[in-house]
């Protein structure tokens, strides 16, 4: 069962650059060759001021911006090799584009305890921040890890 | 800061209905080169995604793909219906692990239309599931959109 005294704490802030060409790695990952992740030439091509964030960019400046990501979650009791992912979700506040300077800060905002029938699994959601260099909120992420006892 | 005024527009409020189904995208069959691609490119580098191994220490029989690829197959999906910068919120549950060769295609409908802060807004949901039906992924997106008028 998980220590529930832990909701709401949160870790020191971490910074993120945006940068075209980590978009553009992570398109082509996915097997999205579409030529506005492409470059800033293709993309104002096509419209865009620079090469726009892909749908699922936020997942990079979680784990590049915070290389101690992995550390804090294993802080609050989590068992990586017992996590799965439950749920993901971003809501775009603002528009983001590179050059933008990403300040993140995760907190641990919900835990539940739930009995199944081999055992017992927490549910904990996870929620980062993005506050870009002008201040602005602009991206909310949330994650919903599993953890099985 | 850039406004939204200044990125294409690929679909109109108007152009759109509830019940409307998104054209769906198929993707090539998932592989382990993809897989350590991503890794690197997401900067998940959790070896149950990447090491045959591992994989077989922990009962997963074998490399199970990385969830965020999956939702990153859906944000191609809505990336190419309303375009990355329209985008206000998407959310997956994931619903069960996906494994190499598996040909993963993405749907999804329109459900609702509806105006926030006197902008005009399209909600809908989508899946991801492979070549047998098993779905991989369910969610939920809200996109704002321009009107013609």
């Amino acid at each position: 069962m998980f220590d529930k005294s832990k909701v709401g704490q949160s870790f020191p802030p971490f910074t993120i650059e945006v940068e075209r060409g980590k978009i553009r790695e992570l398109a082509l990952a996915i097997g999205d060759d579409n030529p506005i992740y492409q470059s800033k030439e293709n993309a104002q091509a096509a419209g865009y001021p620079d090469v726009p964030l892909y749908p699922t960019s936020p997942t990079t400046f979680a784990f590049w911006g915070n290389r101690k990501m992995v550390g804090q979650l294993a802080s609050l009791g989590i068992n990586l090799m017992r996590v799965l992912h439950g749920e993901e979700e971003y809501e775009y506040l603002a528009p983001t584009y590179p050059g933008d300077t990403l300040t993140g800060v995760m907190r641990l905002v919900d835990a539940k305890s739930r009995q199944t029938q081999g055992g017992s699994m927490d549910l904990l959601t996870i929620e980062i921040d993005y506050t870009n260099q002008h201040g602005t909120l602009v991206l909310k992420a949330r994650q919903v890890a599993i953890v099985r006892e | 800061m850039t406004t939204d005024a200044q990125v294409p527009v690929k679909l109109y409020y108007e152009d759109v209905q509830v019940g409307d189904a998104i054209p769906k995208l198929m993707k090539s069959p998932v592989s382990h080169l993809q897989l350590v691609r991503y890794a690197g490119a997401s900067g998940d580098f959790n070896p149950l995604h990447t090491d045959p191994k591992i994989g077989e220490l922990v009962g997963t029989g074998g490399i199970i793909a990385h969830g965020m690829l999956i939702m990153g197959f859906v944000g191609q999906l809505l990336s190419d219906y309303v375009g990355p910068t329209a985008l206000r919120k998407f959310g997956v549950r994931f619903k069960g692990m996906t494994r190499l060769d598996d040909v993963i295609t993405c749907t999804g409908t329109i459900t609702e239309k509806y105006e926030a802060d006197g902008a005009a807004r399209i909600a809908g949901k989508v899946q991801a599931a492979d070549q047998n039906g098993d779905v991989k992924v369910t969610g939920t997106f809200v996109a704002a959109l321009p009107r013609r008028s």
